[in-house]
């Protein structure tokens, strides 16, 4: 059995790794020069939802704890295998590969922006990115988490310190004169609570470190709600530091806002300083992404919904099929350009619906549990009965509701889903109905997901070539 | 015979040996005064088969395990019964049996105390 050893504060820092990417700090520019500082309150309610939403996730963990993937898991015990797979093994594993590639474009974007004179193209950066990542990957959790505690907290202690110095107007740079609100009527606030939610999604990516954390009943779910905060926090800073020295027309203009206000509040310097943030928040997310994903593989292939060398792991307990294969993907979309293109962006939109669709889901999970294992004893209970649960159901299909404020891109965006959900559905269908063989939609006993962690379990149930060593 | 007015309840939890002793460390604070603890071997309704286990067991195989024997106010009896499952839970099969009885009384035999006075710290000494 492994040995315990994470603390509250690596679990924060793989919390906060993943939600601020830096194609967050993107988002706050976009939302902030549209409506202004209100966009504080788009993102006060989008923080909520996704607290909301953690919490459901804490009490699913409660129930169901020390499993390696998380979602996947909670899903096949409560909605069977079919909504699983569609949801959790297409949506949220497919959305995080392509998220955590465009992130990679992104690092090199911004590498070759700062060594124009290095003719090195921008895959060729983002591969040797990709390959450190996994070299310190398969090198077990240990080595993942001190990067991710030294990226992190960079990351956090930066934007903490630009957001309040822009906010408190102790930059070198001129103070901006400017309304600071530009919008205060609720459909224009309203209207980004889908962008501000993006700023948000993610926390639960802590989920698969339970088996290695100390204190796991208590920190895996303060750790995620903490996140939430400090990320609420550095983002309630950095927008009133955008007012204070930002022209919103600038802002509005900017494919790198952070980087524009760096150089507004502290001159080149500041600029520099924006550019580390923005590689600390891409090297951190990627880093989240190929960790924890690779786990989360392990464990829906443990479950079956994947095939099961997914399950392997290397001499440092790594899962090292999960690693290659992600650092593979982030290579092949950046190497053939995919990730630099305009259409990827509105891919991670589309798949970013299938990420709320989860998180639809695992709230539902919680009271399917609730009616079906009322007296199970749980570490840690969402309070107010079903209340909550109910309110992230609403709340994130409204959130789907208000994905982009323009008609017709939100309408291009369900019709791409839905293409998608159609592809899964035929995946899903034939893996149930050919290879699994199990009904699509009889939801497994609870016991019987816990019994799949158990390493012995594939041996004896899915034997095969092994049916002679038992 | 004297017999004290508060009732009491015995209760016997069976478990993993790896369990007992992170459970045992917090009884105090349920007005829990002392315990017994012995080895045991037995089964459940699966008869020893485990979680892995595609085919459940014909005949018994008992597994070891121990039990965790105390007495304590009847009045506390929910809020311990919460505490242990919260403590013994995993979701895995064997996680354990809680087992509650009445007790109509209780004797030091030192001193001849009876009911909950034979459970506390003595005050004849």
């Amino acid at each position: 059995m492994n040995e315990r050893r994470l603390g509250l504060g690596s679990v924060i820092a793989t919390g906060v790794g993943l939600v601020v990417a830096s194609s967050c700090l993107l988002s706050i520019g976009i939302g902030t020069s549209t409506i202004g500082i209100t966009f504080i309150i788009s993102m006060v309610v989008a923080c909520a939802l996704n607290i909301v939403t953690l919490l459901s996730i804490a009490e699913l963990n409660a129930l169901m704890p020390d499993l390696t993937g998380g979602l996947a898991q909670y899903s096949l015990a409560c909605v069977g295998p079919f909504i699983t797979i569609i949801c959790m093994v297409g949506g949220y594993a497919l959305c995080n590969t392509i998220a955590g590639s465009v992130e990679v474009a992104m690092f090199g974007n911004t590498i070759v922006s700062l060594l124009p004179g290095v003719h090195i193209p921008v895959w060729g950066y983002c591969v040797i990115l990709v390959l450190l990542l996994m070299i310190a990957n398969l090198n077990g959790v240990d080595v993942f988490i001190k990067i991710q505690d030294f990226v992190a907290y960079s990351l956090i202690a930066s934007l903490i310190i630009m957001g309040v110095m822009g906010t408190l107007g102790f930059g070198t740079g001129e103070i901006v004169e400017q309304p600071a609100v530009l919008s205060s009527d609720f459909s224009g606030i309203t209207g980004l609570c889908g962008l501000a939610f993006f700023l948000f999604i993610g926390g639960e990516y802590v989920v698969p470190l339970t088996k290695e954390v100390k204190n796991a009943k208590r920190d895996i779910p303060l750790g995620m709600i903490l996140s939430m905060f400090i990320i609420l926090a550095m983002q309630i800073f950095l927008t009133l530091g955008f007012k204070n020295y930002t022209s919103w027309d600038e802002l509005g203009a900017s494919t790198t806002p952070h980087i524009l206000y760096g150089k507004m509040l502290l001159g080149p310097f500041g600029g520099y300083w924006m550019v580390i943030v923005s590689l600390l928040a891409v090297i951190s997310s990627v880093n989240t992404v190929m960790s924890s994903l690779s786990y989360i593989l392990m464990g829906m292939a443990k479950i079956g919904l994947l095939p099961s060398f997914f399950n392997k792991t290397n001499r440092k307990n790594a899962p090292y099929v999960g690693i290659i294969f992600e650092g593979a993907a982030f290579c092949i979309i950046n190497i053939t350009g995919l990730s630099t293109t305009d259409s990827l962006s509105f891919m991670i939109s589309v798949l970013a619906l299938l990420w709320m669709l989860s998180y639809v889901v695992s709230n539902l999970n919680v009271l399917i549990l609730r009616k079906r294992l009322p007296n199970a004893p749980r570490n840690f209970k969402v309070p107010l009965g079903p209340v909550f649960p109910i309110i992230g159901i609403l709340g994130t299909i409204w959130m789907i509701y208000n994905i982009d404020p323009d008609i017709s891109v939100k309408l291009s965006l369900y019709k791409v889903c839905g293409i998608i959900i159609l592809v899964l559905t035929v995946y899903a269908f034939f893996w149930m109905k050919y290879q699994v063989k199990r009904p699509l939609f009889k939801p497994y006993p609870v016991k019987e997901v816990m019994a799949m962690e158990n390493e012995l379990y594939e041996k004896y149930h899915r034997p095969k070539k092994n049916r002679k060593t038992i | 015979m004297k017999v004290a007015i508060e009732e009491l309840s015995k209760i016997e939890i069976i478990t993993k040996e790896a369990k007992v002793a992170e459970l045992t460390k917090e009884f105090g604070k349920f007005g829990i005064t002392g315990m017994t603890i012995y080895d045991a071997k037995g089964c459940g309704v699966q008869l020893g088969t485990k979680e892995y286990e595609v085919e459940k067991n014909e005949d018994p195989q008992l597994l070891s395990k121990q039990v965790v024997m105390v007495v304590l106010p009847s009045a506390e009896v929910d809020s311990f019964l919460d505490f242990v499952g919260k403590q013994l839970y995993t979701g895995h099969i064997g996680d354990g049996k809680i087992f509650v009885t009445p007790v109509t009384n209780a004797v030091r035999v030192r001193t001849g105390e009876e009911g909950m006075d034979a459970l506390k710290e003595g005050e004849l000494d």
